[in-house]
């Protein structure tokens, strides 16, 4: 039980972040846009989330500019993938233990 | 909500959301058996056009011709061809933004676009194929073309939206072969191709998805 608890990701304790992940889980890359309309949030409480998992170091974010408007757009790192499958194990193992 | 029910539910908004975002799941059945119809009708229509204007009987083992004898058929075949198309599409634009917003979700979304990319490439390729080898190539070699290029794109596009529809795709391509195989049946084949497979796709799919 410990060990499950170990990988039981406090920073994912959130769905809008649950979302945010799984979402670039099955996308290579996801604007704002396509987060916001995949999770329907506000902008504000989404880019608080997304703040919080860049600061954890497990999506990284790239600003760019297309026709002059701003563009930004998360992939998501190879900790935060290899941290979000653990965590999607000790949910699994948690509810099997049931 | 206990702690179990907790995690039971992050994981179902887990799979929800990476379904939800990698493919589009507002296809809607309707729009195939709408399609079946509406290539039935055209095959009908292609059948009368060719029976009345053909200048020979075997019209499926020469070219589609642009000499003044031929010009005629084959103006009205590309405007039945372009109409069944152009409804086509229209019903699955207009069944799959109808259920899209039955189910409160995005029909234009960066899956959409992705799926349509993928369609787009392999049926564009086909239809300049068409284009340029329909005058000296057989005029059955054309119609199965038309059904091999579809099941490619159709395959293509699959993996962005519902798994099943890769069979779709995969049946299309046969009835494309077969129809290289039995040339003096190629209207009827193109009618089962792009008739019939809809028509049982789009109803199977209507009837498992609800929509």
């Amino acid at each position: 039980m410990k060990k499950v608890l170990a990988n039981f990701n406090k920073v994912f304790e959130s769905h809008v972040r649950l979302g945010i992940m799984s979402v670039l889980t099955v996308n290579k890359t996801m604007d704002f846009t396509g987060l916001r309309e995949a999770l329907s949030v506000t902008d504000g409480n989404l880019a608080s989330h997304l703040r919080a998992l860049e600061d954890a170091g497990y999506i990284i974010t790239e600003k760019s500019f297309i026709n002059r408007k701003p563009n930004t757009k998360y992939t998501i790192t190879g900790a935060g993938l290899e941290n979000f499958m653990s965590h999607i194990r000790a949910l699994e193992e948690l509810i099997n233990k049931q | 909500m206990n702690q179990s029910d907790q995690h039971l539910e992050d994981i179902k908004v887990i799979r929800k959301i990476m379904e939800e975002s990698s493919r589009f799941l507002s296809l809607s059945g309707l729009s195939g058996i709408v399609a079946g119809f509406i290539a039935i009708a055209g095959a009908v229509v292609a059948k009368l056009i060719i029976e009345k204007n053909s200048p020979v009987a075997e019209w499926y083992s020469n070219p589609f011709s642009i000499d003044h004898e031929g010009r005629k058929m084959l103006i009205l075949l590309l405007a039945d061809m372009a109409a069944v198309l152009i409804l086509a599409l229209a019903g699955a634009v207009l069944f799959s933004s109808r259920k899209a917003k039955m189910n409160g979700l995005s029909a234009w979304t960066p899956v959409t676009r992705r799926m349509l990319a993928s369609l787009i490439l392999p049926l564009l390729t086909g239809g300049l194929f068409i284009l340029f080898t329909m005058t000296f190539v057989p005029a059955y070699v054309t119609v199965a073309s038309t059904m091999i290029f579809y099941g490619l794109a159709v395959i293509s596009a699959g993996k962005f939206t519902f798994g099943e529809i890769h069979w779709l795709g995969v049946l299309e391509i046969a009835a494309g072969l077969i129809c290289l195989l039995l040339p003096s049946r190629s209207v009827l084949i193109w009618a089962v191709g792009f008739g019939a497979i809809h028509l049982v796709y789009g109803l199977f799919m209507h009837l498992r998805y609800k929509g």
